[in-house]
Formats: structure tokens, C-alpha cells, sequence
């Protein structure tokens, strides 16, 4: 299957929560033509070289796929134009499977580990010890019988 | 004296570039005159197949916004 690219302009005033939903939307809308979603984000806000429905300034998205099915692909490009939250889009070609797009994970992650231990530690800390230390003496429990079953087996032996 | 020649080169040859990406303004501008047209390959020393690609480029970017059709300069 080809690799597709659409990039489209959405309504610069809708808020985080309103994009969040129409991309959303785009997305579920999209993966009934059974392709795949490799990349959904946005580009960023920019000034638009000319008025669209009077907006001077639009968010761009860009949505990277795998193709699915033709027919439907071609519905979808017609219910996107109908589409009234986008102002333009355009679905190009891509010669090489899109890269997986990593928006700064691998900070992020070490950043909320971080918190999420400091704050387990102070409402809960006695109970996340008492846990860790019944699971402990628990596996040392098993380790130390299955230890004793074995030495007893051997001492059958 | 006059009809000194100039050193013509392909911008895109020099640089190592194969491809050319619509979403890329800051390239494309620079083949592009303060008008927004398209600079003929006489001039910008760019390549056939290279400027076949940016042509191509610069018609997608100007079809979704990212470059005018027509830049009057007002505004």
C-alpha cells in the first residue's frame, strides 16, 4: 500500500479541547477507509498567504497514513471538503513510509516518573512500604520453602 | 568587461537535496520573486529535474496556503 500525506488548515479560533475533538473526528472518519494512522499532530498555527473564509491565520495539521481502500479513501476526501471546522486540506503522495514522529519523549518521561514517586511517597508512603515488604517476605517465604523442598529432595536423593 | 560571466550552479545539487517538501517555505521562497512567481530555471541555474520538483512543490505549497498565488505586498 502507499503512504499518504494530508495536511489540512482548521479554524485558527477553535480552542485546545475543539481541536482535540475535530482531529478526533478526522481520525475515526479516517480509519474507516482501514488505513493506518502513523502520525496525527499539529504543525502550528500560521499566517495564512491568503484569506480563507476570511481567517488570516489557520492551525495547520498534518496527518501521515498508510492507504486503505480507494473508493472510501475517496469519500473521505469528499466528506473532508464538507468538512465546515476545515478551511482546506490536501492529500499528497509520499514516496517513503513517514517516521514515526516523537514529540520530545524521551524528556518527558523521565520528568513524570520523577513527581509521580515524590508524590506517592508522601500520602501513601507507609502503606507502598508495607506492601513491598509483605510481597518480599512473601517471595522469600516461597524461595525459602521451595529451598527446604529442594534440600529435602536431595536429601532423599 | 561587460558581459561578464557569472558562475551559474544548481542550488539544489550543491546542497545535497534530492527532494523538494511543499511544507518547506523558507526553501522555496528563495526561488520565487517578490511577486510570488516562479523564477525561470535561466536564472535560478537550478537543474531540469530539480526544478520540475520545485515547480511542483511550489504549486502544492500555493494551493494550501503556505505561499500566495499572488503576493501584491500590502497589507
Amino acid at each position: 500500500m502507499r503512504y499518504y500525506e494530508t495536511l489540512y488548515i482548521v479554524n485558527p479560533n477553535l480552542e485546545n479541547e475543539a481541536l482535540d475533538i475535530t482531529m478526533g473526528e478526522i481520525g475515526t472518519q479516517l480509519e474507516k477507509t482501514k488505513s493506518k494512522l502513523i502520525n496525527h499532530r499539529v504543525w502550528g498555527k500560521k499566517r495564512l498567504a491568503y484569506q480563507i473564509e476570511n481567517q488570516k491565520y489557520g492551525s495547520f495539521i498534518l496527518l501521515q497514513f498508510e492507504g486503505g481502500e480507494q473508493d472510501q479513501m475517496n469519500e473521505f476526501n469528499t466528506w473532508m471538503k464538507l468538512n465546515n471546522s476545515v478551511l482546506r486540506h490536501m492529500t499528497v503522495a509520499l514516496d517513503e513510509k513517514p517516521e514515526v514522529y516523537v514529540e520530545e519523549v524521551k524528556e518527558k518521561p523521565v520528568e513524570k516518573e520523577a513527581p509521580e514517586g515524590t508524590v506517592k511517597e508522601t500520602p501513601a508512603n507507609e502503606a507502598v512500604v508495607e506492601t513491598t515488604s509483605e510481597e518480599t517476605e512473601t517471595t522469600k517465604d516461597v524461595s525459602d520453602e521451595s529451598s527446604e523442598e529442594d534440600t529435602e529432595e536431595k536429601e532423599a536423593e | 568587461m561587460a558581459f561578464q560571466s557569472r558562475n551559474k550552479f544548481c542550488y539544489f545539487k550543491e546542497n545535497g537535496i534530492t527532494d523538494v517538501d511543499y511544507k518547506d517555505v523558507r526553501l522555496l521562497r528563495r526561488f520565487v520573486n517578490d511577486q510570488g512567481k516562479i523564477m525561470p530555471r535561466r536564472i535560478t541555474g537550478s537543474s531540469a529535474k530539480m526544478h520540475r520538483k520545485l515547480v511542483r512543490a511550489i504549486k502544492r505549497s500555493r494551493s494550501i496556503a503556505l505561499m500566495p498565488y499572488v503576493d501584491l505586498g500590502s497589507e
